[in-house]
């Protein structure tokens, strides 16, 4: 069950705490580097992004944005370096609606220097899915690599993205790239 | 319970698809006998057919009331789980962890047509107290690209019936007809445009050969629209823009130089209703975009947050009366409009009541889009001191004024960033359907008792991208939300009763004789006294109710139907003012009970 549904504190405070506070587990613990593919080592973190639902509030294409469900954090503007995004994830940041990840977290092993009871009210929810710290490590590469620093979504990111048969990414397509598309929808049929 | 045995109906399942296939495939016509076609005649005389439910709602007036009467105050306390059924289409797409059931089923002659989140219909043999499905046809919706532009759920309201085919849309924008006998697709068409941020989640409505698609996306820059697809032709027959074109009347109420209409929202997702003695269909429209910065779209916004009432023929605009007027609050009207006659000063009274988002319960003169009466149906009102007596609209309401703030220091606005509305955005009463007993002149509100706060960003021009959010901010959930049951005696514009719950009412409710049946999102479907709202009868279905009841007979036996399955807005964007909610899991399956 989906509770990303909070808006974030202050984003300034909330970089702030999570450069600050020391991570319990570093992300050097976290051991080798995720596999995947040697066409694309951030493949396996294309799946963590799907399979956690990380799409659910930043979108397929990390931009987030508002809307009923507040605002997820653009990843595509992030300045976040990838042991803060892997702190992110493992820890989700807390008093907003970014879960945490990492079994255990909060529990076994300190978040930001809390445990659940240190951090009270401003306790992260918890992930749909827990992550594995190479997972983790995946996502994050696959953020880095994928999303962050990107500028407005285009059709071949799209298509990276989902690899699939769905129309999801004709609205990213350049004029250029859509001739076929207008006599398709005005048959009105055939789908 | 069960009673035949896994053999027999396996068999008896094998026949019914095996027949069907063959006369399918032999004639290219089917065996479909007079009673089964469903005519004009029929839906205009449901009355004449208790033991069936064609419409969407009902009948053409949304009255949601079943002269049904074995199961009554009396012997409600005996009702049992006859049979269940598991249903599909609990999968996630687009941003949507999972789906959910929202519909209302259709009866006809001992058959149940349901639908799950994605659109998959199936076709349910109801005989001999058990159910066995005949077919299910899965339009196999499009899901990433429709579900990442659904704001608020992968939901199907339900379908409708029409000659010897199954009505019903997809949320990736088609309608769709399915033969009756077999389960296959006979034709489709699209009507909307995920491209566009375009989806469908409401039930059609059929009239005279029509069928009637409204459309979702005000979250989403749409410009919202109704439209009439002809049965026979499968070509539109005329699609009516609910914000008006540059020079048409009312597109004087959108005063900016942004050109905020075209992506003005209006949207239209509920099924409306249909007066066929003047030939006029009633629809609620939607929330203006972006929902909560009022302040780019200066003016009154027509014709959202309104009713609107259409000449079923052509679609031309008859009336419009406007609930909110520059909305900044998401209080749209997208609600059905039940259409009630009552006795009046100066003779009956034809009426159209509507059970708005922003709090209040509005009766207005059908015959000409007059304000009659209105009262406030939820505990707490903030935004207004109220309605004006004589016009209808909030008392803040300047018509003046390009922007209107209403009670200022509860309103969000570009100078109020942050701040606690009640109702909130939810409403009041969202999609879920009131139900009406022309008996007792009562009519009942599946209320949303709740506040929340509301944080504004303030919109740009080149903030507006095609499936992205358009909202000028968003809702968060500081606060319990609660619900309750209000009955409203129409004769008098007065509250009747109220029966509270401990959790919003995102189900809808069924009128009976002597009796009502809603449900909870914590589970429970209950039964309520017609009169006094006392509970008489309660059963945990161990999910979420997130649909309406309805009834039907089979085999001169009476049953109450409902599909149970928590999906929709409320356990993504809202769950946090339900906390006891998040235990609740996904789920998907139809209940049936009977004595």
């Amino acid at each position: 069950m989906m509770v990303f549904n909070r808006f974030p504190a202050a984003a300034g405070v909330l970089l702030a705490i999570v450069v600050a506070l020391n991570f319990s587990m570093s992300a050097a613990a976290y051991g080798q580097p995720a596999q995947a593919p040697a066409s694309d080592p951030t493949n396996a973190g294309k799946a963590v992004f799907s399979r956690a639902n990380c799409v659910g509030c930043h979108k397929w294409h990390g931009n987030g944005g508002g809307g009923y469900g507040g605002d997820a954090l653009s990843l595509r503007k992030t300045e976040l370096t990838r042991d803060q995004i892997i702190e992110t994830v493992g820890c989700g940041r807390p008093g907003t609606g970014m879960p945490f990840f990492l079994r255990g977290a909060y529990d076994e092993v300190k978040c930001h220097d809390m445990n659940r009871q240190d951090a009270g009210a401003q306790m992260p929810p918890e992930g749909g899915t827990f992550l594995r710290p190479k997972d983790i490590e995946a996502v994050s590469d696959y953020v880095i690599a994928h999303i962050k620093g990107g500028g407005e979504p285009t059709f071949a990111e799209c298509v990276a993205f989902f690899s699939s048969t769905s129309r999801v990414c004709d609205v990213y397509k350049t004029q250029a790239q859509k001739p076929d598309d207008a006599a398709a929808a005005s048959t009105g049929k055939g789908q | 319970m069960e009673r035949s045995s896994g053999n027999t109906r396996m068999l008896m399942r094998s026949c019914l698809l095996a027949a069907a296939a063959a006369a399918a495939s032999a004639m290219g016509a089917l065996p479909v006998s007079a009673a089964d076609e469903v005519s004009q005649e029929r839906l205009l005389n449901v009355d004449k057919e208790p033991g069936n439910w064609l419409h969407h709602h009902q009948n053409y007036s949304a009255h949601r009331f079943s002269t049904l009467k074995e199961v009554n105050r009396d012997n409600v306390k005996n009702l049992k789980v006859a049979w269940t059924m598991h249903l599909g289409g609990i999968e996630g797409g687009g941003i949507w962890s999972h789906g959910g059931l929202e519909g209302t089923p259709i009866a006809e002659n001992g058959f149940l047509y349901v639908t799950d989140g994605w659109g998959s219909v199936y076709k349910i043999d109801a005989h001999g107290g058990r159910g066995a499905l005949v077919w299910k046809m899965d339009p196999k919706t499009d899901r990433d690209w429709a579900g990442a532009v659904a704001c608020c759920g992968v939901d199907n309201r339900g379908v409708a019936l029409w000659g010897n085919l199954v009505i019903s849309h997809t949320l990736d924008g088609r309608l769709i007809a399915t033969n009756k006998e077999t389960g296959q697709v006979a034709w489709q068409r699209t009507v909307a445009d995920p491209d566009k941020g375009e989806v469908i989640t409401g039930a059609p409505l059929i009239v005279k050969n029509m069928a009637i698609t409204g459309v979702a996306g005000a979250e989403y820059g749409i410009r919202g629209w109704i439209a009439a697809t002809d049965l026979s032709t499968q070509k539109e027959v005329w699609r009516t823009h609910t914000i008006p074109g540059k020079g048409e009347p009312g597109s004087e109420t959108w005063k900016d130089s942004n050109n905020a209409a075209a992506a003005g929202g209006g949207s239209t997702w509920v099924t409306g209703t249909y007066d066929p003695a003047t030939d006029t269909i009633i629809w609620g429209i939607g929330n203006p975009g972006p929902d909560w910065d009022n302040e780019y779209r200066p003016g009154d916004n027509l014709y959202t947050d309104s009713s609107l009432a259409l000449d079923a023929t052509t679609g031309k605009i008859k009336w419009h009366y406007q609930h909110t007027p520059n909305d900044p609050y998401d209080y749209d009207s997208v609600a059905e409009n039940v259409l009630v006659d009552v006795p009046g000063p100066s003779g009956p009274r034809k009426l159209a009541l509507e059970a708005d988002r922003n709090g209040f319960a509005y009766a207005i003169d059908r015959t000409n889009g007059k304000f009659v009466w209105g009262l406030p149906f939820v505990k707490k009102v903030t935004w207004t001191k109220g309605l004006d007596a004589e016009s209808g609209k909030p008392i803040e309401y300047d018509p003046n004024k390009s922007v209107q703030t209403y009670i200022a220091s509860v309103t969000p606005s570009r100078t109020n960033m942050e701040t606690d509305i009640c109702p909130g955005n939810m409403g009041g009463k969202n999609w879920p359907p009131t139900a009406y007993n022309p008996d007792l002149k009562l009519w009942y509100i599946p209320v949303i008792e709740s506040c929340n706060r509301i944080k504004v960003e303030v919109m740009t021009p080149d903030k507006l991208k095609p499936r992205e959010f358009w909202t000028g901010g968003g809702p968060s959930q500081p606060f319990k939300i609660t619900g309750s049951v209000t009955a409203i005696d129409v004769t008098t514009g007065k509250i009747a009763g109220k029966m509270e719950t401990p959790f919003p009412n995102l189900g809808g409710i069924l009128a009976t004789p002597d009796l009502i049946f809603t449900g909870q999102p914590s589970g429970e479907v209950h039964a309520l006294d017609a009169k006094s709202l006392q509970k008489l009868w309660e059963f945990n279905t161990g999910g979420g109710v997130n649909a309406p009841p309805m009834t039907f007979t089979v085999d001169g036996k009476q049953y109450i139907a409902i599909l149970v399955g928590l999906g929709g807005a409320w356990d993504k964007w809202f769950i946090d003012s339900t906390p006891e909610l998040k235990k609740i899991q996904p789920g998907s399956m139809l209940y049936v009970f009977a004595l």
